[in-house]
């Protein structure tokens, strides 16, 4: 019949159309980018479109990896010990957020118990909350339990990855919610009939069908931890590579290209998280449910 | 029949009645003797730990050290660990290395003395000072801040007012002659409430930088404008003038640059210049001046009007655009800083015009570019300045937490951290780091050891410094800026601290400082008269009800002022 066709196939114009706008949406952020990374091997930071201000380099990834923050003098800074701090926060909140956001979503989602619906409440009214906002009340708590001098370098790392953590929890837990929400009620019956145990059910039935979900929780969760800034400033005594470039950008004599180097590792894992976790997240949208 | 959980509360009963009288007493006995005896061994043991380890001063630095170090060593401590922090240009690490470097030299006097303990120093250098202070204030109070930080003598007056830096003033009792040697507006800088919170590690001045290859093409005469300018015969106009003279003949693209963003402190230097005051001494508060403020307002903006100074001027970026204005001479004048003097000489800011690529610029070159002055009188009648802002080591309140019986060794500890402090200020020491970051010495007899021509040619090897780390961190700095031309320009501009002007150290006075950038802001882009802008100086003042407090807004818009006349 005329004027009837798949709705799953979209002519190549219109695919065309849709990829040009995509592109020309995050054309400022792919701009941004390239210039950031251009400048971390260029003598003088590349920030307008004039390639005569890129002066080929590599001192900059020299220097960087050296730990030193400046082409003469400086003090050497230990990188690596920044950038694994970095990686331990971000991992740390990761895991928490997963393993607290997929069995919260797991009750709410599938048990029925009082101040269910207020919980799920609460939980988009702690979401509405930046983590700036919270920061004194957090500061208070890290207080009252602090242990004594030797042991608060591992508390704060601990306390960074809890609070960090605790902020992310209740979007993990809608997400993971919704998730469950979709598997049908059946295959989680059936396994119970066979004697599983609701953790059993969890773990070994439900969460291998909903691995975009939990990569996904996974990847919001190590970017906050690896993005974050407010809350590493204020309670880890060891310093993330986001503190390192907060305290060597701004100054008068900052040398800017070495910050770009540093922003571009800073930036790395992100990406290559990404990109590993890519295929895993967008199945959501086609699916929604990994068969 | 199932037993009921209540009815343990029976076998209570049994059991209370099953005890004779003298089963009872005894065990009251017991429980009363350990009690007692408990509480005996807290009270004693208490007073053990509250009874703390003192040594007196006696002001002979290495008798001080080694009585240090015995006592320490008396108490088994093997080993005293600190942090000094500090932020700046990566040239200025002295700030910090400069503790190391005491460190070794104390240690070494302990193992020559037989005293068998150690000190080991950890660093943290930013660039930004603020960041450095800020994170000072947030550690603090979760026991992790350092045990020294070099950082701005501005900040003394709220670290000190909330107890988080030491008050020196008895530890100095028995060294008066060690402060002594440093200058006294350097001291009275420190001084907080009349007690001395902090040493002077260094201090600067802000001259006005003047091309001279810009001021020969447009056939201007600089010989003998320095002493004009210290005696008041060339003021802002003249500038204006020379400015105009050069853009006009093509020489230059533009008059003056400054600095962008803010406007402390080098702008600030104008309200001093056209004799405003920023701070009233009698009553400890801040102070608009309306008439010197709307000076230094109208002044800039004539410069502005006649495209001598960009419209743009407080969102330009340093590294892209001020500095290589400067350094390849598309100004004729600069308000900049004596550190700029080595910053050039270590930064690639310089196009060369062989190659194209940036490249720092050789001392000769920085010699052969630059005249400077003090900063000019805003009108005739009235006089040069310049500012000053030290740096100041300031030491923890509770230096040395981080080492073992804290609690009673602390007097040892704390008076070990200021004795870091004054073996930091060793005249090598200070003059080193004169040298490598092009700040002033703070003390005569490290300006007397700059003089000394072959100190400064052995400098290259650092004889003097002890440890490794610091020979290591500093021997390429030292090498590219050690030489007669920095030492001599050192020297020549040690003059201008007799003009100096300091900033207040008043705890709000940060806020006022980014008013005047905002403003300031708004007059060079022509959004706000310089009448205006005043006013909205006014109105922001008091709409801050701390500001409205701490300001005294004092002066009138002068009528039918102006630069040009």
């Amino acid at each position: 019949m005329p004027g009837m066709r798949d709705v799953e196939v979209r002519s190549r114009a219109s695919e065309a159309l849709i990829l040009l706008v995509i592109l020309a949406v995050s054309l400022p952020l792919i701009t941004g980018y390239s210039l950031l990374i251009l400048s971390g091997f260029s003598k003088s930071m590349v920030t307008n479109l004039d390639p005569s201000s890129f002066y080929p380099t590599l001192m900059n990834w020299i220097l960087l990896l050296q730990g030193r923050t400046a082409q003469f003098a400086g003090i050497r800074v230990n990188i690596w010990g920044i950038v694994a701090n970095t990686l331990v926060v971000a991992l740390g909140v990761s895991a928490l957020v997963t393993l607290v956001g997929s069995l919260t979503g797991y009750a709410v989602s599938r048990m029925n118990f009082a101040g269910r619906k207020h919980i799920m409440m609460l939980l988009i009214l702690l979401h509405a909350f930046p983590g700036s906002v919270l920061v004194v009340g957090v500061a208070f708590i890290y207080r009252m339990f602090m242990p004594p001098l030797e042991y608060i370098r591992f508390y704060s790392f601990f306390y960074v990855i809890v609070a960090r953590a605790a902020i992310e929890i209740p979007m993990a837990t809608w997400l993971m919610k919704g998730f469950f929400d979709m598997i049908p009620w059946e295959i989680e019956w059936s396994a119970i009939v066979d004697g599983a145990s609701r953790f059993r059910v969890w773990w070994n039935v439900l969460l291998p069908m909903i691995k975009p979900g939990v990569a996904a929780v996974m990847l919001f969760g190590f970017l906050a931890g690896w993005m974050d800034l407010i809350y590493v400033r204020t309670f880890l005594v060891d310093r993330t590579l986001a503190t390192f470039i907060e305290a060597n950008a701004e100054a008068e004599y900052a040398y800017l290209p070495l910050v770009a180097v540093a922003g571009t590792l800073y930036l790395l894992p992100t990406i290559i998280f990404f990109i590993a976790a890519q295929r895993l997240i967008f199945t959501i949208s086609v699916s929604g449910i990994k068969g | 029949m199932i037993p009921s959980p209540y009815k343990a509360s029976s076998g209570e009963e049994g059991l209370a009645t099953g005890l004779t009288k003298v089963q009872a007493g005894i065990i009251t006995i017991i429980i009363l003797v350990a009690v007692v005896a408990g509480v005996y061994y807290m009270v004693t043991q208490g007073r053990e730990a509250e009874k703390p380890v003192t040594v007196e001063l006696t002001g002979d630095f290495e008798t001080d050290v080694v009585n240090i170090g015995k006592a320490l060593a008396a108490h088994g401590i093997k080993e005293v660990k600190y942090t000094v922090w500090s932020g700046g240009d990566p040239n200025s690490v002295m700030r910090v290395y400069g503790i190391v470097e005491a460190a070794a030299r104390i240690t070494k006097i302990w193992g020559d003395k037989g005293v068998d303990v150690k000190i080991t120093v950890t660093t943290r250098y930013e660039s930004d000072p603020k960041i450095v202070y800020s994170d000072y204030i947030s550690k603090w109070t979760l026991g992790q801040a350092p045990d020294i930080m070099a950082n701005g003598y501005v900040y003394i007056a709220s670290l000190a007012e909330e107890g988080y830096i030491l008050d020196l003033t008895p530890y100095l009792e028995k060294y008066s002659d060690f402060l002594e040697d440093f200058y006294s507006a350097l001291v009275d800088a420190m001084k907080y409430k009349g007690k001395i919170y902090g040493i002077p590690q260094d201090t600067e001045a802000r001259p006005i930088y003047i091309r001279k290859d810009v001021a020969e093409c447009a056939g201007i005469d600089l010989t003998g404008l320095a002493d004009k300018v210290k005696n008041g015969e060339f003021t802002w106009k003249d500038l204006y003038d020379l400015a105009l003279k050069a853009k006009n003949a093509g020489c230059a693209e533009w008059g003056v640059i400054h600095r962008k963003g803010s406007a402390h402190p080098d702008l600030i230097q104008f309200i001093f210049a056209f004799e405003g005051k920023l701070y009233n001494d009698a009553t400890g508060k801040l102070v608009l001046d309306k008439e010197a403020v709307y000076k230094w307002f109208a002044t800039e903006k004539a410069f502005a009007d006649a495209g001598l100074l960009p419209s743009d001027m407080m969102g330009w970026d340093w590294g892209k655009q001020i500095h290589p204005t400067v350094v390849n001479g598309k100004t004729l004048a600069f308000i900049g800083g004596v550190w700029h003097w080595t910053e050039w000489q270590t930064k690639s800011y310089y196009t060369d015009p062989a190659t194209g690529e940036p490249r720092p610029l050789t001392a000769e070159e920085v010699h052969d570019f630059f005249y400077y002055t003090l900063f000019p009188a805003g009108e005739p009648g009235k006089k040069p300045v310049t500012l000053s802002q030290p740096y100041a080591w300031m030491i923890n309140s509770k230096a040395g937490y981080q080492n073992p019986d804290f609690d009673k060794l602390k007097d040892l500890y704390l008076k070990l951290a200021f004795l870091l402090v004054v073996k930091a200020s060793d005249p090598d020491i200070n003059a080193i780091h004169s040298i490598i970051s092009s700040h002033l010495p703070v003390t005569k007899s490290a300006l007397n050891l700059l003089r000394d021509s072959s100190w400064v040619a052995d400098l290259v090897n650092l004889p003097t410094i002890v440890s490794g780390e610091v020979k290591n961190s500093i021997s390429d700095i030292v090498a590219r800026t050690a030489n007669p031309i920095n030492v001599a320009f050192l020297e020549d501009a040690t003059y201008m601290l007799d003009y100096t002007t300091f900033t207040p150290k008043h705890p709000l006075y940060p806020k006022l400082a980014e008013f005047f950038a905002e403003a300031i802001d708004k007059v060079l882009r022509g959004t706000l008269s310089p009448k205006d802008a005043v006013d909205f100086l006014v109105s922001k003042i008091n709409a801050d009800p701390d500001l409205k407090e701490a300001v005294e807004i004092v002066g009138e818009i002068p009528s039918g002022w102006s630069l040009t006349g």
